[in-house]
Parts: structure tokens; sequence; C-alpha cells
């Protein structure tokens, strides 16, 4: 009778986050404290417990990246970046298209994405003005590398962090599994980009000289502090890298590096902690309270088993309903709660298969589809809310149609395409 | 002392002024903002200079200021031609924000005059006469006008 109430409570916890009807947070608090008023979750479960716990690993190292990225945005490193970039390439609209792209998706992998387009949507808006180019065009290439270069990293997108943690799997299990088809989802996108935007480039050599003009070193507020965070990240990094060499968790790492950062730095609490969104990590321990209780009553147990005994050794068949089912779900509703929920169960199949690649290939599905998925509608990532809103912000209406018609076309192909990819590594050959 | 006493001429603008007029004449007469009138010269809204700088500096520029330092003198005169073709109506905010206008009656003593502006953030009210039912506006009161008179005197060194 517990189990079925418990059930009952995610559900219509989970109903409300995707619906939006209340702040997901509050949906996901209210989840959490029905699992503590039914007797299933108390302190132990909910703070101390491995299996069942809030996974302080997630938290803290998303606390610890947004941290960083607090002091990084300081620097103003983001716009010199993009200006920098935006004159290489002579005002030419499809390089520069190219340009912010690739700086997109490379800081998204190695940043939080809505922090990302955050940081590059500014400068972007500003390049086009320069070069009187429709700036819609470009952001809404900028959301969807995002969500693309956050794939290919464990740091890089939400979900990414919740399977790495609950699969036991290091930063350069995905660096080695899902990072070479990112950078070839990536080339695949821009070459996307070249059809889908073509209308947008437009070359105007007279408007050249207004972005020529533009000082990129002008915009670095603090060397000092570029140099001194230059050197904390690319630690961090090498940290992130070699934490199974050196027997520490990526949370430990990212805590480190903020800490060095907050200390390197000098700047005040209100600064360094600028960017933590603490909504986003209640959300998360909310969650985790809410899908422990379905693993303390032993829902996900039974479910697990139910569909250990489906799949058998049918590998690529659950792969590939992983692949497309999650980034069907993901362009509908938030990511984060889906991975959260289903991560357990890929983690039943994943042990049934003893360590075999073709067992452990389905959390690769997984996170590709999650994160992959987020492209196909503009609801489907936060990142393309967030964008949306700068738009909107800046005179520039951006439809929900207007995004999807182009967001639905590369999440298409790019699921596809690491379809593709997933049977040619782990499946094809045996 | 009642704002009577306190209110100056002030120049007027509609909404279908040209909004590089009312720049200039705010820049020329160092001006904190206007009075906007409609075309009965009853008082619509008060258009203060921040309105007219938020209206140039484009919003990402307003979200990031560092990146208005990678502007140079060229870019902020082309900021600045987004004023020609614009009328004041342009440069004001959106109508839902108009509920409520810094005005005051005539009578008003000055501390109602300077309640009003602290509560609206406004930097100068109009005054309007409304003796004859007609809400005529009369003038201003800026609010260095109005500190001119609220504080005590320096002494003299």
């Amino acid at each position: 009778m517990t189990a079925v109430l418990v059930v009952v409570a995610f559900a219509a916890a989970y109903v409300l986050i995707a619906t939006e009807r209340i702040h997901r947070v509050a949906a996901a608090l209210s989840g959490a404290a029905a699992m503590v008023l039914l007797g299933v979750v108390d302190a132990r479960v909910a703070f101390f417990s491995e299996k069942t716990g809030i996974d302080w690993n997630v938290i803290f190292l998303l606390l610890g990246m947004m941290v960083i990225v607090s002091v990084l945005k300081q620097t103003g490193v983001f716009d010199y970046l993009a200006i920098w970039a935006a004159k290489r390439t002579r005002g030419r609209p499809f390089a520069t298209m190219v340009m912010l792209v690739v700086i997109t998706a490379v800081a998204s992998a190695l940043l939080d994405n809505v922090t990302t387009v955050l940081l590059i949507a500014p400068v972007t808006l500003l390049v086009c003005d320069r070069l009187a180019l429709p700036p819609v065009p470009f952001l809404i290439a900028e959301a969807l590398a995002s969500n693309i270069g956050g794939t290919a990293t464990l740091i890089g997108d939400p979900p990414n962090i919740i399977i790495a943690s609950r699969g036991v799997l290091t930063f350069n299990d995905f660096l080695v599994n899902v990072a070479p088809i990112v950078i070839i989802l990536l080339v695949v996108f821009i070459g996307l980009c070249r059809v889908l935007f073509r209308a947008a480039f437009t070359y105007d050599p007279e408007r050249v000289a207004a972005l020529m003009a533009l000082d990129e070193r002008e915009t670095i507020k603090d060397r000092g502090l570029l140099l001194r965070s230059g050197i904390v990240l690319v630690a961090v990094m090498v940290g992130f890298v070699a934490h199974s060499v050196l027997n520490i968790q990526p949370s430990m790492v990212a805590l480190l590096g903020a800490g060095a950062l907050v200390a390197l730095s000098k700047l005040d609490p209100p600064e360094f902690l600028e960017e933590v969104e603490w909504p986003t990590l209640v959300f998360f321990m909310g969650l985790f309270v809410m899908v422990g209780a379905l693993v303390e009553v032993g829902v996900i147990g039974r479910l697990g088993t139910l569909l250990t005994n489906a799949v058998g050794d049918h590998y690529f068949l659950a792969s590939s309903a992983l692949l497309w089912g999650s980034a069907l779900l993901s362009g509908i509703v938030d990511n984060i709660p889906y991975v959260a929920t289903v991560t357990p169960l890929v983690q039943s199949l994943v042990e049934a298969g003893h360590g075999a690649r073709q067992a452990t290939a389905l959390w690769w599905a997984l996170a590709l589809g999650a994160d992959l998925g987020g492209n196909a509608t503009a609801v489907g990532a936060s990142a393309n809310v967030v964008i949306i809103g700068i738009a909107a912000r800046n005179g520039h209406k951006i439809s929900f149609w207007q995004f999807t018609k182009y967001g639905s076309v590369v999440a298409a192909v790019t699921i596809a395409a690491s379809w593709a990819y997933l049977w040619l590594r782990f499946y094809a050959f045996g | 002392m009642t704002a009577r006493k306190l209110v100056q001429p002030f120049p007027l603008v509609t909404p279908d002024t040209d909004a590089m007029e009312a720049a200039q004449t705010m820049a020329a007469q160092r001006l904190p903002g206007l009075i906007v009138c409609r075309d009965d010269g009853r008082p619509y809204t008060i258009l203060p200079g921040s309105q007219v700088l938020r209206f140039l500096i484009p919003t990402y520029v307003q979200d990031n200021p560092g990146l208005a330092r990678a502007l140079d003198d060229e870019a902020s005169e082309e900021l600045c031609r987004k004023l020609v073709h614009s009328t004041v109506r342009d440069l004001l905010p959106q109508p839902r924000d108009l509920d409520e206008l810094p005005v005051v009656d005539i009578e008003a003593t000055a501390l109602e005059v300077a309640a009003v502006m602290a509560r609206m953030h406004s930097p100068l009210v109009a005054v309007v006469d409304d003796h004859d039912g007609g809400n005529r506006v009369i003038g201003a009161i800026t609010v260095s006008r109005l500190l001119d008179h609220l504080l005590p005197e320096r002494p003299a060194n």
C-alpha cells in the first residue's frame, strides 16, 4: 500500500514539475515532503544513504562550477573571445556564426549551458548590430550549439553529472565515449546552420569597419584576475581528467577549484556567489529525495528486474529505445527530473550486463538522448528558454514554432547520427 | 511653502514631438527630464533623462556594461542617431507603467512634492492647476529646486 502511495505522490509531483503549474522547486520539495510524511524517508535515507539519499556529489559539483563561473564572468573573457573571433572572420556572416557556435559549444562543454548562453548572447547581439545582421538565427544557433557542446563532458550538462555519479563514470569515460561523437555532431550542425540559416548571411562590406572598430582588449576588466582564473581553470580541468588516478571525486575537484579562485580573486561573497543558482540546487535535492523514496519502497528494484528480463541481451534495442525515447521526452519535459528518475533503472540494466561494453553503452544512449533531445523544442532545454528571453528583451521575438522549426531538424539529425555512432562503436562488431 | 511658490516654467512636449528635438532641449537647458502633455494640455507623463538613455543604449549593453568599453566614439554617434525619425512616444516606457504620474497640485506642500518624487523615483514633478477643472500644466519642480528649498542654507565661509 505504501508503495502505491509513494508512486502516486511521485507521479503527482512529476506532473506538477512537467506542467509548471507551480514552480518546479516547490513541486520537488512538495514531492519530497510527501515521501517524508508517508514514512518512507527519514534523515538517514535523505541525507546519508548513498543509494536513496541526496547525491551530494552532484550538488557540490554544480555548486563548485557555479562559483567558478561567477569569478570567470567578472573577467570579461567571453566578450573578448567573441569579438576577437568575429574580427578574425572580417565580418563574413557564416564564418562569424561558425566562430560563435564553436566558442559556445566548447564553453558549454566546460561550463553550464545556461551560463554560457547568458555570457555569449549579449556580445552576439553587439556583433550582429555592428554588421547589421539579423541576430535571431545567431542566437538560435548558439542555444542549439550549447546543448550539443554540453553533451560532450561530465560537467557539460546537469544530466551528465547525475549519470556520471549514479553510473560511477569518470570524466575521461565521457571524453572517450561521448566527446568524439559530439565533435562530429558539431561539424554536422555547422553544415546544417549553413542551410537552415542561409537567409541570414547577407554580407555588407560597408559594415565591416564598424565591427573592426570594436576594441576587444577593452572588455577585459581585470587582467590579473583573468590570468589567475585561467590558471585555476586549467588546473580544474587537469583535475577532472586525472580524478580517477588521483582518487578524488569531480565534486571535490570543482570545490577545490572554486575555493582557490575565491581566495585568489579576493572578490566579495555577493560577487563569487552571483551565478550560484540556489533554486536549481534545492530542486535537485527534492528530486533525489523523491527518486530515493521509489528506491526505498522497492519500486525501482521491481521495475529494474522487469526491464532486465525484458531486455535480456538485446542491448542495441534497449539502447535505441533509450536514445530515441529520452530524446522525445527531453524535448517536451525538463531532462533533469527525467534523468534523475531513469538512472536507477538504467543502473539495473547496466549491472545485469556484468561490465559488458554493450550494456555500459546504455549510459551513453541516455546522455545523448536526454541532452540532444533538448534541442527539439523551444522549451526542451533551459538554454533555449534563456536565449528566447534575451532575444525578447532586446526587441527580437522568437516564437515557439520559429525555434522549434530549426531545433527539431537539428535534434532529429543529431540523434540519428548518435544512433549510428552507438551502433557502429558498441554493437556492430560484437 | 507650496508648489505655487516652487514651480518654474518648464518646456512641454507631446508624445508626437520629435525625439531628437526633445533630447536636445533637455541637454541645452540642463534639464533632468521633460513634461509630456496630451494634445489638450493635460499631463501625460514625465520623460526623465535616464529614459532617453535607456532608449539609446541597447539592452544587451545595459545588461553587460563591460561591452560599452569596446565601442568607440563613432559607435556612440551611431547609437544617438536612433533618435532621428523617432518621437517622444518611442522613448516612453510601456503604457502600463504610466498609470501613476508624478504630478502635484499647485497647492501641494513642499514635503508632499518630495514624497511624490521619492515614491516615483522621478527627478521632477509636473505642477497642475485644476481650479477651473482644466488640469492644466503650469510648470514643474526639479529635485534640485526642491532640495534647495528644503535644506538649511550653507554657512558662508
